[in-house]
């Protein structure tokens, strides 16, 4: 896999984090295999334990404890509706600038006419 | 079904990796490290119980790491109290060492000089030095400027290493 600048990563996660929930809710170390199974493959907990936290705190995203067989009831959490526009919001300036990055990427990969 | 219980060793594994954590976030805000540290025990002992305690410690990375992920998180900087207690409590130690060294010093002095006593006035408390053949002491009391000095230069120092501006912003 090419390196990766954790910088990249770091600005799109919350983002990732949302849209995964969305999808299914799911306990820490869960959403961790998740995005590792889609590709992330050397995410770290200790990178989305922090992220999901803040979107705890900031109210994008609710949790609610489920028994587990395995020790204490795991904790599950799942977008709420500021979570839903903040996903909106940021899906949109996503897609706003991949367009203007791949617009320049692809210009300077065409050769120049003289 | 019956939770599954964690080791004493996966048990010692975590509570050793939380409680070089909770080092690592003294400074952050108690009630939300409070709820964190819960959450990450919580994870740790489920997860732990799925993928080995040992792999699922790995995978959090360095406690400082992660305890500094949880601060950038936080989106403001925290002043850091422990390091200005630490700061206040050096520069107390750094004073009344280079207090103690100035009397045995003086002490010295009074000895080679052939013996006899001295009194000064540091910040207006009488102090007495002797050094005789039968006695060598030191006597001063505390001054209301000599405690003034030593609680201003603690809490510059706490200033400093705390950053207390930062929980005005």
């Amino acid at each position: 896999m090419p390196d990766r600048d954790p910088q990249l990563l770091k600005g799109v996660l919350p983002m990732l984090v949302l849209l995964l929930l969305t999808e299914g809710e799911s306990y820490g170390y869960e959403l961790v295999t998740r995005l590792q199974a889609d590709g992330l493959t050397d995410i770290a907990a200790g990178t989305v334990y922090p992220v999901l936290a803040r979107l705890e705190r900031e109210g994008h995203v609710s949790s609610r404890l489920v028994a587990s067989s395995s020790g204490p009831a795991r904790k599950y959490y799942r977008p709420t509706a500021d979570g839903a526009a903040e996903l909106a919001t940021a899906l949109r300036g996503w897609d706003h600038l991949s367009d203007t990055v791949r617009a320049v990427l692809d210009r300077a990969a065409t050769p120049k006419e003289q | 079904m019956t939770p599954t219980a964690t080791s004493p060793t996966d048990r010692a594994r975590r509570e050793w990796f939380l409680l070089r954590f909770s080092w690592h976030m003294q400074d952050f805000p108690q009630k939300q490290y409070r709820q964190i540290k819960r959450d990450l025990r919580r994870e740790l002992t489920t997860a732990g119980a799925d993928m080995g305690m040992r792999h699922t410690v790995a995978d959090l990375g360095r406690p400082r790491t992660l305890a500094d992920g949880y601060i950038a998180e936080l989106g403001r900087p925290v002043p850091r109290w422990t390091t200005g207690a630490v700061a206040a409590s050096l520069a107390i130690i750094f004073i009344v060492y280079l207090g103690v060294a100035y009397a045995i010093g003086t002490v010295d002095t009074l000895e080679a000089m052939g013996g006899g006593t001295v009194t000064t006035y540091p910040f207006g408390a009488e102090t007495i030095f002797t050094s005789t053949a039968d006695e060598i002491s030191v006597q001063t009391q505390l001054s209301a400027a000599g405690a003034s000095f030593f609680l201003g230069v603690a809490a510059v120092a706490f200033i400093l290493g705390s950053r207390l501006w930062r929980a005005f912003r």
